[in-house]
């Protein structure tokens, strides 16, 4: 357990000293909450659309900002196996799961701050512009998008365990964009209907955002959105682990 | 005892031998330098010894444990400070040093106490709370060098350990190398001839994967009809050697 924490504080701070993971983790997703409300308020109300209302934009920007932890857990890891770093730690007692877990709790623990910072923003958010949030439901959202920050964590440790320091952050970049497109944050995907309702179904960012925001109008949509985030999770997490754990073995094999 | 030992210990890549059936024994408190050009199979040897890859045939021992099949017992035994150096760079000197204490599972006061040993014998005290990052190259290795010490390892394996560094860093360096003398094994990598004529108490020189020469200075002067290791090197290049120094 030493091991873990260790190496999970080492982690934590690695993160929290880069200032670009403010900017982006932070910074970046406080400002579209800004100025998303600002575009809402441009919105005639006779046209119906709820997408940049507070109440419906605050779980699509958590899981805009989550998507750039991933970039982060991804960027660490992948700078620790391109170092020396990764070899030092290699030849001393931890295990594959000791660093499995060193990069995810840390990881956990900034989407955990980040999604509380992006609803008490939210709720500021929502009684300047007059919006009535429930705050239990805020909490019930918070709560759904714990198994999001899992995936989001999974996919950046597989992506840094899989590519070079140089290329993985390009992938993560795309990663971002896609799942902020076709989660459904910018644009409602049910009245696009067609090929891009489909693909935005079949892949986890749509049901990610929606578990937030059906979770915070207490809607049993909810759970359905929530399974199948979990299940993808879940997935991708055997993924990232089997992968790390046959790379850590090629590694000291090679 | 022997504090590490190799037997026919070889690596085969697909295209080249790195390191071809060498046979090392390392006694309890010895400077055991291992010197050659880039290339020589100097790395690939001390990975294998640190359980850091697998040998292709042969076998390594530290402390009487197979690096292979007693994977574990090594990884307690041993420090390692690689030829880049491995520090984690937004982190202090100090929070360097804590942070391998936590993976060998030292308690609080252990730890504060290992770490004064450390910044004491390095003298990091001025740089203790400065982030790895901003640290100069000297300063960096010697990092390398306590987080590989702090654990208190039987054998301390330090690859390259004064690489690009300038003259006044690496003299320094070697006077902190000179006070572990005796008190632990260490096996050193070096390219340098002063480094390991300065240093190693006994010299294995490796050309192409393989020993061509061990043994005290002396004894390789001997076996060499030359005077000074330089001139012995070359001498062992030229009859060994198809490879450029």
């Amino acid at each position: 357990m030493n091991k873990i924490l260790s190496f999970s504080k080492r982690n934590f701070l690695e993160m929290i000293r880069d200032p670009l993971s403010y900017l982006f983790c932070l910074g970046f997703p406080l400002v579209m909450l800004v100025v998303m409300t600002l575009v809402n308020d441009t919105i005639p109300e006779e046209t119906g659309m709820t997408i940049f209302r507070i109440d419906s934009l605050s779980g699509g920007i958590a899981v805009f900002g989550m998507a750039f932890l991933m970039l982060f857990v991804c960027l660490t890891s992948a700078k620790d196996r391109a170092g020396a770093f990764l070899t030092r730690l290699y030849a001393t007692p931890m295990k594959s799961g000791d660093f499995i877990l060193g990069y995810t709790i840390p990881t956990f623990i900034l989407a955990i701050l980040q999604i509380l910072i992006t609803f008490s923003a939210s709720f500021i958010i929502s009684k300047t512009a007059g919006v009535e949030i429930n705050v239990f439901g805020m909490f019930l959202a918070c709560l759904a998008l714990l198994p999001s920050a899992v995936m989001f964590i999974s996919l950046g440790l597989l992506f840094g365990t899989l590519f070079s320091e140089k290329s993985a952050p390009g992938l993560c970049s795309v990663i971002i964009s896609l799942g902020s497109f076709l989660g459904g944050i910018w644009f409602d995907v049910e009245k696009t209907g067609g090929i891009l309702e489909i693909i935005c179904n079949a892949l986890p960012f749509y049901h990610s955002v929606n578990a937030a925001r059906t979770a915070m109008k207490f809607s049993n949509e909810c759970f359905e959105h929530l399974a199948i985030t979990v299940c993808y999770a879940l997935v991708v997490s055997i993924i990232s682990v089997i992968v790390f754990k046959n790379k850590m073995k090629a590694d000291i094999s090679d | 005892m022997n504090a590490v030992e190799a037997h026919g210990l070889t690596k085969k890549y697909k295209t080249k031998i790195a390191v071809d059936g060498i046979d090392l024994e390392v006694k309890e408190g010895e400077l055991f330098a291992l010197l050659g050009v880039n290339g020589a199979g100097k790395t690939t040897a001390v990975r294998m010894l640190t359980c850091l890859s697998k040998p292709t045939s042969g076998e390594c021992f530290v402390c009487e444990n197979n690096c292979v099949s007693r994977q574990s017992e090594v990884k307690k035994l041993i420090g390692i400070s690689p030829q880049d150096t491995a520090v984690a760079e937004n982190l202090t000197v100090t929070e360097n040093l804590k942070l391998i204490c936590g993976i060998y599972g030292y308690s609080k006061a252990v730890t504060t106490e290992k770490i004064s040993e450390m910044t004491r014998l390095f003298r990091m005290g001025e740089v203790k709370n400065s982030r790895a990052k901003t640290l100069s190259g000297g300063w960096k290795r010697k990092l390398s060098i306590a987080m590989a010490l702090i654990s208190e390892p039987k054998v301390l394996f330090l690859d390259e350990p004064t690489l690009g560094l300038d003259v006044l860093a690496r003299r320094e360096l070697w006077s902190v190398v000179e006070q572990l003398k005796g008190r632990i094994t260490i096996i050193l990598t070096t390219h340098y001839m002063e480094e390991a004529e300065r240093l190693a108490d006994r010299i294995a020189i490796m050309f192409s994967g393989k020993i061509a020469v061990q043994g005290t200075l002396s004894e390789i002067e001997r076996l060499s009809g030359k005077t000074g290791l330089e001139e012995s090197f070359v001498e062992f290049a030229e009859k060994y050697g198809k490879e450029r120094i």
